[in-house]
C-alpha cells in the first residue's frame, strides 16, 4: 500500500486514511444508513408541533437529539420537538386540495378493538405539500379507531389532505427542563448566511481590482 | 472580592471551552454520520460562544478584548487542562471526553447560578440549557454505546481508562481555592468533583462500562498553571492561521 492521503486541509492528513484504487470492478456497497425518524418542532409556547423533515438514527432518544441540531439550530425561536419512528406513524389516504379526507374515512369492515385503550396523537396536513401540523390526542385501542375518533373529534375543522396517526407512548416529546435548550436560540444568528452583510464589501473590492 | 482569584477561575473555565470547542470542531465534515456531524458542530460553536461570554467578563475586569485573549497568546498564558487539549483520536474518545467533560461543565455551571458574582451567575443562566443539550448528548450516546456490541464497549472502555486521569486534571485546585469559596465566587473544585464523580458514577452504571476507583488514579495536573502536553502549541497555530494573515483585519 502506498502512503496516507494528503490533503490541503490538516485534519484529513492527520486521519492517516489511504486511498483506494479498486484494479476492477467491485460490488457497490448497500445502504448504511440508519431507520428513519420523522422530526416534529414547536415554534411558540402553546403552538401547534409542526412536521420538519426526517433523521436518521438507531434509538428514538438518539433521533431526538439528532432533530434538535438538525432542526432547530437555527430559527428565532424554538420552544420543544417530538420525534416518532417513520415506520409508527399510519397515514391516511391523501385527498385533494377542495375535499376533506375525513368524508371519504370509511371502514375497512371491522376496526380493531382488541386492544387496550391507549392515547394516539393526531397530525393534520392542510394542504398538498404542506407540513403535518399537531390538532390533538384521541383515545381508542388501534390507530384505526384513533383515525375514526379523530374525524369525530377534529374534522370540522378546515379541511384536511392527509391524517397521521401515531401512539403517544411511541413519541419522544421535550420535556419541560428541555425547553431551556433553546433559550438561546435568538443568539445564534450567525447561524444564518443572511446576517453576513458583505455586498458593499465585495463591490469595493471588485472595483479596486477593476482600477488596477 | 478577591479579583486575581475570580480572574484565575474565568480563565481556565474559559480556556477549557474555547480549546475543547476548537478541538470538536475538527470533526466537522467528517463525523461518523450526518447527524451526529450536525450536532457535534453545533455543540462545538456553542462552546466557543461560552468561552467568548466569559472572556467578555475578563474584558469587563481589566483584561484584553476577547478576541486578543482568544488569538494572541502564546501557549504557556492558556489555563486550560491538558484533557481538552488532546488530539481527538478516533470517534470513540472524543466522544468520551465529551462525556467526562460537559457533565463537569454542566454542573459547574449550576453551581455557578448561584454565584455571589452576578455577572458569572447571569452567564451560567443564560447557558445552563445548552449545557443541558451537550450533557444529554453525551449520557446517551455513552448509554448506547455501552451497551451496544463487543467492539463498541471494549472501546470506549479504553478511552475511558486514558481520559480518567486527564479528566481528574479539570479538578486541579487553584491557589485561590479558599478564597474563592469563602468570597462566594464558587463552592470549589472539590465539591464540584465529588458531584461529578457521582454523576459518572450513575450513568456507567447503565451501561457495561467499569470506573476505575479514583482515588487510586493519579490526576494529570499542570494545565492550569500554563504547563502543556506538546498538542496545545500546534492547535494554537492552525487555530490563529487566519487570524495572523492580518491581525487588524474586520470580520
Amino acid at each position: 500500500m502506498n502512503s496516507p492521503l494528503v490533503s490541503l486541509d490538516p485534519r484529513i492528513t492527520r486521519l492517516g486514511v489511504y486511498e483506494v484504487v479498486p484494479e476492477t470492478l467491485i460490488p457497490k456497497s448497500p445502504m448504511d444508513q440508519f431507520e428513519t425518524y420523522e422530526a416534529f418542532f414547536q415554534k411558540k409556547e402553546n403552538a401547534a408541533y409542526e412536521h420538519t423533515g426526517p433523521v436518521h438514527a438507531p434509538h428514538p432518544e438518539l433521533a431526538y437529539l439528532f432533530a434538535k441540531e438538525q432542526y432547530s439550530r437555527r430559527g428565532n425561536t424554538c420552544t420543544g420537538i417530538c420525534v416518532i419512528r417513520t415506520i409508527d406513524i399510519q397515514t391516511s389516504a391523501t385527498g385533494d386540495n377542495d375535499k376533506n379526507i375525513y368524508d371519504q374515512v370509511i371502514p375497512r369492515g371491522e376496526i380493531d378493538l382488541s386492544g387496550p385503550v391507549r392515547s394516539f396523537d393526531i397530525f393534520h396536513m392542510k394542504k398538498r405539500g404542506g407540513h403535518h401540523q399537531h390538532v390533538g390526542r384521541v383515545e381508542a385501542r388501534s390507530h384505526e379507531e384513533a383515525l375514526y375518533k379523530a374525524k369525530q373529534a377534529f374534522s370540522d375543522l378546515s379541511p384536511v389532505v392527509n391524517v397521521w396517526v401515531a401512539a403517544s407512548e411511541d413519541i419522544r416529546f421535550s420535556t419541560p427542563e428541555e425547553k431551556s435548550f433553546w433559550d438561546t436560540l435568538p443568539l445564534k444568528k450567525y447561524r444564518d448566511a443572511i446576517v453576513y452583510k458583505v455586498q458593499d464589501r465585495i463591490e469595493r473590492f471588485k472595483q479596486e481590482k477593476a482600477s488596477h | 472580592m478577591n479579583t486575581e482569584a475570580l480572574k484565575e477561575l474565568l480563565y481556565k473555565m474559559a480556556d477549557d471551552q474555547l480549546i475543547l470547542g476548537h478541538r470538536n470542531s475538527e470533526w466537522t465534515g467528517i463525523g461518523p454520520l450526518l447527524e451526529e456531524d450536525i450536532a457535534f458542530s453545533s455543540m462545538a460553536q456553542d462552546k466557543l460562544g461560552h468561552s467568548q461570554a466569559i472572556y467578555q467578563l475578563l474584558n469587563q475586569l481589566g483584561e484584553a478584548e476577547p478576541d486578543m485573549i482568544a488569538f494572541h497568546r502564546k501557549a504557556s498564558s492558556f489555563k486550560n487542562c491538558h484533557l481538552v487539549e488532546l488530539p481527538i483520536g478516533e470517534y470513540d474518545f472524543s466522544l468520551m471526553r465529551h462525556f467526562l467533560y460537559d457533565l463537569a461543565e454542566k454542573i459547574r455551571f449550576e453551581m455557578l447560578t448561584e454565584s455571589g458574582y452576578e455577572p458569572l451567575a447571569q452567564v451560567a443562566r443564560k447557558f445552563l440549557g445548552e449545557l443541558r443539550y451537550h450533557e444529554l448528548h453525551a449520557i446517551t450516546w455513552v448509554k448506547q454505546l455501552g451497551t451496544a456490541t463487543e467492539e463498541s464497549i471494549s472501546r470506549l472502555q479504553a478511552s475511558l481508562e486514558f481520559a480518567l486521569p486527564y479528566a481528574l486534571g479539570l479538578f486541579e485546585p487553584s491557589p485561590y481555592e479558599s478564597e474563592i469559596i469563602s468570597s462566594g465566587i464558587f463552592e470549589g473544585e472539590e465539591a464540584l468533583k465529588a458531584r461529578w464523580h457521582q454523576k459518572v458514577k450513575e450513568v456507567l452504571a447503565q451501561t457495561n462500562l467499569r470506573l476505575a476507583d479514583i482515588t487510586l488514579v493519579t490526576p494529570v495536573y499542570g494545565g492550569r498553571t500554563g504547563i502543556h502536553t506538546d498538542y496545545l502549541q500546534p492547535l494554537l497555530n492552525e487555530m490563529t492561521e487566519v487570524v495572523l494573515l492580518d491581525p487588524t483585519a474586520e470580520w
